[in-house]
């Protein structure tokens, strides 16, 4: 490896990042001396806002492709455009919580900025460039949410869901380090786009393979790629549904973002058999995931095992790099991120304070006793199903698009057949709000912040559901990646 | 013509408080994309990008087909909105403005011309009906909302894997209709037919035919008795009209191959229809076989693939529509005077309600397809244009006119004739308003076909030209082989 003369920092690049990081001290503060955690949670409002208006500067600057420290953390637009769905994700998840700590009796001083210091290790792998920052990131990322699924404490299900997410997850860690390690031996490099050139030219040797599919393997972990998804709806059953909205977005955002990196520029210099091993993992997701949350009754394990389903769809796109894959799978995750947050968030003023009582029972006659949050909770379920013109519709057709111009028709066929599978437990729980009567009168919960963060995850869902093609033409702007190519 | 269903469906939404206010804004709405369609010929398309990454264009165009079926869907539209917001007890104003959602999207079934956008407002369309269905329903609601969903989203998703393979592999420019219809014809002959049959699944399920038809019968029945949004069930009837637009002229090589096949269901589904409808003694089951006989000769008049029949059938598509929902409608009258669907619990009522007796009898026979009404025209051209090219088929269709006449007589005898002591309301005046539209309409189009026929004509030309072509190519098959071969 070979470090440049002079380290090049972009302070621009870095800034996102910086923001982050300083506002998770300064909210600690704020959390540690403030009368209850309302502070804490508008202090990192402001704080995520900023780093936003810095990702936007950025993007909109037309200097969207810098670099900091070689090309170890990047700023191209894929980087950009994601960091600013993982901070809207944390906005989402903050606003849900705004009210929800308070009456779950979780408000303790660490959480909002934990959870800043997580969405800052998402951000750094989707500007990851090389193995290291890769791994810096995804364990800034993981280590605050291991803390988080078990924030409710005294409670069995949620101390389990941390312990589990702990173990498997550091489990995965490993094996991801492993993996770098072997990959950094066969090539000599961890900058993605040296590894890919040493690699090409001739030094394909079985470690740089089996480091390949290490790498995979322990990001397949974190993305919850099936057979690796085990502890996803286990955990986010468990955890806290405000932290769920939070792991369900930001975390498979960043997960997700790694891979797109590795898939577009370090996979294809590895044995072929990498990339078929990668279709076997997306089909046996869409399969396992759809399947899984179709013979589910509770709404919030649904709601989990579909996340899982979703990362089938996403993994589509991973194989259609070469084929405009890369911005179908970030439109794709800005869909997810609106449409997933706004059900967990519809979803945290329905069940009771200890997250129970989420079963399809609670949603009988919803339309009736609340006409507007069922009307909502409609849209994002269609628009989890892929019913047009709703936001999640223009994911499908962008990544089953990407994934039939790849030549892997079989894929989008399955993805096609499991989206029907899909479309029936989404359409159970419409079914239950609006043609059936409650057989008793549940407690109401009402927070305004999580009629804003709902209102924001709906203006996304219908907005970019209608008028797609400004934000997919932003997000297919620029050189591909830049890692080196 | 989109925009303005969808802005009188949320004006309706916010107005819901005050019935009569929705009412005027619901039917205000409808008459407005009711004059919109009638000037709409003419008018020059529309074209605004919308997802440029992969060729996705916002393209409208209110010439050909699409224009006479608009305006057959906004004609029937006023008067189910009328009765929504006076019949259905609970909720009319939610009802109301889900109608006007499908309109809008019906709309853009019929003028879209990019395909993917077409497929958006195809599959959007299904979620009001659903709605209709589930909400409103009668007992075994659930059960029909399933099946109807499970049999949509089949078909049109197995669509959607065709709709974007077609343009993966044909390295069409964009998903424009033109860019298609120039690139997608090349294709080879095998691949050409399994996209077409991925089509086909998706359409013929909303078409509806044989064996995919048995969500329709339940839909109907289980349907809120007003009849109103059976009036959407008749309209969105898009399959036959997916064939004509997209699957005949995009892959006719394709199309050739399978057309005999789905030509032959057709056949049978005309005539299951019509036994179908002289066998059932529930009023509205009675009219969704009567239809989907009806939908057997539109689909013998498409898959005839001559150039009259594809117009008739067509033709007769936008009648029906009038008719089929103008019957649904009278069903909904009579229901609101006995509680009941049940033929058996009707009869002699011509002596206590002249005028609905009159009515009634004048839209049965423009059902089962007498000269002069609205029916004929469509149905006879259908008949004749597939007597061309494959006999057969078409005749087996055709005895299915003399068992319209034996289930229609039928039907009127049943509820009107015999003795009766029951005392029943006349039409009231409000009833009278509900009829007008469906009575102009279905006059409208038995005496004067001609204007609207010359607007289908040029696109069935098109799709002629396609197959022509199609049959030309070195190793193709010849329509009159097609023919021959039955």
């Amino acid at each position: 490896m070979t470090f440049p003369g002079q380290i090049d920092i972009h302070w621009s690049v870095l800034a996102p990042a910086i923001a982050l990081l300083v506002t998770a001290a300064v909210t600690l503060f704020i959390a540690l001396f403030g009368r209850d955690s309302r502070g804490a949670a508008g202090a990192a409002l402001i704080g995520v806002i900023t780093a936003g208006v810095f990702t936007l500067a950025q993007l909109l600057s037309g200097e969207a492709n810098a670099a900091s420290f070689g090309l170890r953390y990047l700023g191209d637009v894929p980087a950009l455009t994601l960091t600013l769905v993982i901070l809207l994700g944390t906005v989402a998840a903050v606003l849900v919580s705004w009210d929800q700590l308070q009456r779950g009796g979780m408000e303790h001083p660490e959480y909002y900025p934990l959870m800043l210091l997580s969405a800052l290790g998402a951000v750094v792998m989707a500007s990851a460039g090389d193995l290291i920052t890769l791994i810096l990131g995804l364990e800034i990322m993981s280590l605050p949410v291991y803390a988080l699924s078990a924030w409710r404490t005294r409670d069995r299900q949620s101390e389990e869901a941390g312990m589990k997410y702990f173990l498997l997850g550091a489990f995965g860690s490993a094996i991801l380090i492993y993996g770098a390690a072997l990959v950094y031996g066969a090539a000599g490099s961890f900058v993605y786009g040296d590894v890919a050139a040493a690699l090409s030219s001739g030094n394909l040797t079985l470690l740089a393979t089996l480091g390949g599919a290490l790498v995979l393997a322990g990001l397949g972990f974190k993305a919850a790629l099936a057979p690796f998804h085990q502890w996803a709806p286990d955990v986010y059953t468990g955890a806290p549904t405000p932290v769920v909205t939070f792991m369900t977005v930001v975390i498979k955002i960043g997960a997700f973002a790694a891979l797109l990196r590795l898939a577009t520029v370090v996979f294809p210099a590895l044995q072929p058999w990498l990339l078929t091993a990668l279709a076997v993992m997306v089909a046996l997701t869409l399969v396992v995931g759809n399947f899984s949350a179709l013979m589910q009754r509770g709404v919030k394990r649904m709601l989990a095992y579909s996340s899982v389903a979703h990362a089938g769809y996403l993994g589509l796109a991973l194989l259609a790099t070469d084929h405009g894959g890369v911005a179908a799978a970030a439109f794709y995750l800005t869909a997810y991120a609106f449409m997933n947050a706004g059900a967990f968030a519809v979803l945290s003023l329905i069940s009771d304070a200890n997250d129970h009582g989420d079963d399809l029972e609670r949603f009988a006659g919803l339309a009736k006793r609340r006409p507007w949050l069922a009307a909502v909770m409609t849209l994002f379920m269609l628009s989890l199903g892929g019913i047009p013109p709703l936001v999640g519709f223009a994911g499908k057709v962008l990544v089953f698009q990407a994934v039939i111009d790849a030549g892997y028709v079989w894929l989008a066929v399955l993805g096609i057949a499991t989206s029907i599978v899909a479309l029936v437990y989404y359409f159970r729980v419409v079914a239950y709000m609006y043609f059936r009567e409650s057989a008793y009168e549940p407690p109401a919960f009402r927070s305004g912040a999580t009629q804003v963060a709902i209102a924001l995850a709906l203006a996304g869902t219908l907005l970019l559901g209608v008028f797609p093609g400004w934000w997919h033409t932003l997000l297919s702007a620029g050189p591909r990646l830049l890692a080196g190519l | 013509m989109i925009v303005v269903p969808l802005v009188a469906a949320a004006l309706v939404v916010l107005a819901r408080r005050v019935l009569p206010l929705a009412r005027v804004l619901a039917v205000a709405g409808a008459v407005a994309t009711l004059v919109l369609a009638i000037f709409l010929p003419g008018t020059r398309p529309l074209d605004l990008t919308w997802l440029p990454g992969i060729g996705v264009s916002f393209s409208l165009d209110g010439n050909g087909a699409g224009s006479v079926l608009t305006f057959a869907a906004a004609l029937m539209m006023i008067p189910a909105v009328l009765v929504a917001t006076t019949r259905v007890a609970s909720g009319a104003a939610g009802f109301a403005a889900l109608l006007l959602v499908a309109l809008g999207g019906l709309n853009g079934i019929f003028l879209a011309k990019d395909l993917v956008l077409f497929y958006v407002f195809w599959e959007a369309t299904l979620i009001p009906g659903l709605l209709l269905l589930g909400i409103w329903g009668g007992e075994r609601r659930r059960e029909a909302t399933v099946k109807y969903l499970v049999y949509a989203v089949t078909g049109s998703f197995f669509m959607l894997i065709s709709i974007l393979a077609v343009k993966a592999l044909s390295g069409a420019a964009s998903f424009h209709v033109i860019d298609l219809m120039l690139a997608a014809p090349e294709l080879p002959v095998a691949t050409q037919t399994w996209l077409f049959v991925g089509l086909a699944i998706g359409m013929a399920v909303k078409l509806p035919i044989w064996p995919l038809h048995s969500w329709l019968v339940d839909l109907n029945e289980q349907n809120h008795p007003s009849g109103a949004a059976d009036v959407l069930g008749s309209l969105y009837k898009v399959g036959a009209f997916g064939f004509f637009a997209w699957g005949l002229p995009l892959l006719p090589a394709g199309a050739l191959r399978v057309a005999p096949i789905l030509l032959a269901l057709s056949a049978v589904t005309a005539l299951y229809g019509a036994f179908g409808a002289i066998g059932s003694n529930h009023l509205k089951r009675f009219l969704a076989y009567g239809s989907l006989s009806h939908m057997g000769i539109i689909g013998v008049g498409v898959f005839g693939m001559h150039l009259a029949g594809m117009s008739g059938a067509m033709y007769f598509l936008a009648a029906q529509m009038v008719s089929t929902g103008g019957l649904f409608l009278i069903v909904g009258m009579l229901y609101h005077r006995r509680r009941s669907l049940y033929l058996a619990d009707y009869g002699g009522l011509a002596k206590a309600a002249p005028a609905l007796a009159a009515l009634t009898l004048f839209l049965i026979f423009t059902f089962i397809g007498v000269p002069g009404l609205s029916n004929f025209p469509g149905e006879f051209m259908s008949l004749l244009g597939a007597f061309q090219t494959s006999p057969w088929p078409a005749a087996i269709a055709t005895l299915t006119v003399i068992a319209a006449g034996v289930y229609g007589v039928n039907l009127y005898q049943r509820l009107f004739q015999g003795r009766s002591e029951a005392v029943v309301k006349d039409l009231d005046a409000l009833e009278m308003y509900v009829l007008l539209p469906v009575i102009v309409g279905v006059l409208l189009f038995g005496l004067m076909p001609a204007p609207h026929l010359q607007r289908i004509e040029s696109q069935s030309q098109l799709a002629e030209l396609q197959l022509e072509r199609a049959a030309a190519a070195p190793g193709g098959i010849t329509l009159s082989d097609v023919g021959g071969a039955r």
